[in-house]
């Protein structure tokens, strides 16, 4: 329940920031600095180290993490999906290759070739969504090959096949509704993971470009006035806390939901 | 079991090959020619030309490739443009001793904490601390390592000053180890703890601790002694599986503390442009993965004779 309300709530703050913000996320303004949050002084959550309004950077970095998150998910999930369904329905060599191919990217320490590929390509918002799209696909290829191998021998699979079926109609009409529940589940646990990546990376200075807000880049201005300031460090991180939570929240749900033997547990 | 351990090897081998394959091409193709991004933008168009040349960037890409890998084999990764210009090996390979021991700590910690608040809370099903313990292990895996970081720092440099917020070990000693390990360890404490708490319930339910509680065994020996035992498998999984986490982790974890492991190297690579070394900790840590990971498969086959034959 609650998982829903903030997730509802993130969404609103991302699709509606002009209209819901208070200030403007980027206007500076050199007197007013590192405020404490009130609700007399117009800044509910106090400002940064650049007198810009923390609670409109806050509600814009939504936008930033939730778009990041879904699009790349959506990329991990649609590469995932084909190498999936490919290596599960033809098996034989190619299942070999594509799966000795998901193992290396399974070794690569994610975090630090993204950086690297940020860094490389250039910090900008389609990078980021590229780069961890393109890093993050291999659960969804593992976990739906799986379920594509133990379809592929049920019984309606079988008599789609004697029928003289081609491979590629019984990828696309039989097994692929079949898997459909799995990847939803696995999808809204992967957001989370996306919010964090995306964090960490404008976090580390290689995220999304400034002076666009981001929930890690506010967290990586912060670092330098912890001394001075308590709320700075502590209110964007409330918020990735909140929506990772809210995403695995929501895709543990979904699991039960979806799948009756758990429902009992 | 030989012929496992020889073929799980070399399908090791084969994964690091096709790594380096990617490295190698990734890095080429896709930011053009790698000279242009080590150079400041304001290099001249002659020490491009030069670099260039001194690092066969104008070969052609199969030679290329063919000189990567001869030089691969013989342990040789190229000279770092930074760090006095010595072998990247050289330079990463000093570094990884502090990652090890940031990593090794944390570990220990999300085991110990982990599996015996896990373990409580399983004996204990839904009382207060088992609830207490369900909601903080949901919100722990949703914080990032990063933040964690940023609040121990808040509270225990900024306010009570009882730790030290940058350094290694070589300059603090153990207090300095505290904070880094924790915020690296937060979410493995979180994810011991569940899967800890599930498969004791699992395992609690099973006919042979029926039985042996029939036999009238205190309960805390039915845990510790029966039942943790048989619940220890996934927990070692876990333990594994996390060490590929770790390795990213410590790179936001090195860069908060100022730790000298290879996460801080990487980093540093990135704003000083030095190609060559940003490769070679890649290379390090994939190497460090996919040899943990053969690791945890022979030790598998080992615990069960099953895997061995399929």
């Amino acid at each position: 329940m609650f998982s829903l309300v903030f997730l509802t709530i993130a969404l609103i703050c991302a699709l509606f920031a002009p209209i819901i913000a208070p200030h403007s996320p980027i206007e500076t303004n050199p007197t007013n600095i590192l405020k404490p949050p009130s609700i007399t002084s117009g800044n509910l959550l106090g400002t940064d180290n650049q007198g810009r309004d923390l609670l409109s950077r806050l509600i814009y970095g939504a936008q930033t993490s939730v778009m990041i998150g879904v699009l790349s998910v959506l990329l991990a999930a649609t590469v995932g999906t084909v190498i999936g369904l490919v290596s599960g329905v033809y098996r034989g060599w190619v299942d070999r290759i594509l799966m000795r191919v998901t193992d290396g990217f399974l070794a690569l320490p994610y975090l630090m070739v993204a950086l690297t590929a940020v860094a490389l390509l250039g910090s900008s918002v389609i990078n980021v969504i590229l780069v961890i799209g393109l890093l993050r696909w291999m659960g969804f290829a593992r976990v739906l090959r799986g379920e594509v191998l133990k379809l592929i021998e049920m019984d309606f699979v079988r008599l789609a096949l004697a029928s003289g079926a081609s491979r590629t109609r019984i990828m696309i009409t039989h097994v692929f509704p079949n898997i459909t529940n799995t990847l939803l589940v696995l999808a809204t646990l992967e957001i989370g993971l996306a919010v964090i990546v995306e964090a960490s990376l404008s976090f580390l200075g290689l995220g999304v470009p400034r002076p666009m807000p981001s929930w890690g880049s506010m967290l990586r201005d912060s670092q330098l006035y912890i001394y001075l300031t308590w709320w700075f460090p502590i209110i964007p991180g409330i918020a990735i806390t909140l929506l990772v939570m809210s995403a695995n929240l929501t895709g543990d749900w979904l699991r039960d939901r979806l799948d009756p033997t758990r429902r009992q547990l | 079991m030989g012929r496992y351990i020889l073929k799980r090897f070399l399908e090791g081998i084969v994964t690091l090959w096709l790594i380096t394959l990617a490295v190698f091409f990734v890095l080429r193709l896709g930011g053009g020619n790698p000279v242009e991004y080590m150079l400041p933008p304001e290099a001249t168009q002659a020490d491009v030309a030069a670099l260039t040349k001194a690092y066969g960037f104008d070969k052609p890409l199969i030679e290329q490739y063919y000189i990567f890998n001869k030089n691969l084999l013989q342990g040789d990764l190229g000279t770092a443009l930074a760090w006095d210009k010595r072998p990247t090996v050289e330079v990463v390979w000093q570094r990884v001793p502090a990652t090890l021991q940031l990593t090794t700590a944390s570990m220990v910690l999300a085991v110990v904490i982990g599996v015996v608040i896990g373990a409580i809370s399983a004996s204990r099903p839904d009382s207060l601390f088992d609830k207490v313990g369900k909601v903080s292990a949901i919100i722990g895996q949703s914080m990032p390592v990063f933040w964690v970081g940023l609040l121990l720092i808040l509270i225990f440099s900024v306010y009570l000053n009882w730790l030290p917020s940058a350094g290694g070990v070589d300059r603090l000693g153990w207090k300095g180890i505290i904070m880094p390990a924790t915020s690296l360890g937060f979410f493995l404490i979180a994810s011991h703890m569940r899967i800890v708490r599930s498969t004791m319930l699992e395992v609690m339910e099973s006919d042979y601790i029926k039985l042996v509680r029939a036999k009238g065994l205190p309960t805390r020996m039915v845990i510790w002694k029966h039942a943790f035992k048989n619940a220890s498998i996934p927990v070692f999984t876990l333990f594994f599986v996390n060490f590929a986490a770790l390795v990213s982790g410590a790179v936001v974890t090195e860069t908060i503390f100022s730790w000298p492991g290879i996460g801080r190297l990487l980093v540093d690579s990135l704003i000083l442009r030095d190609y060559p070394t940003t490769q070679t900790v890649i290379l390090f840590a994939s190497a460090f993965i996919v040899f943990i990971n053969i690791l945890v498969d022979v030790m598998y086959a080992w615990l069960d004779p099953r895997i061995r034959v399929s």
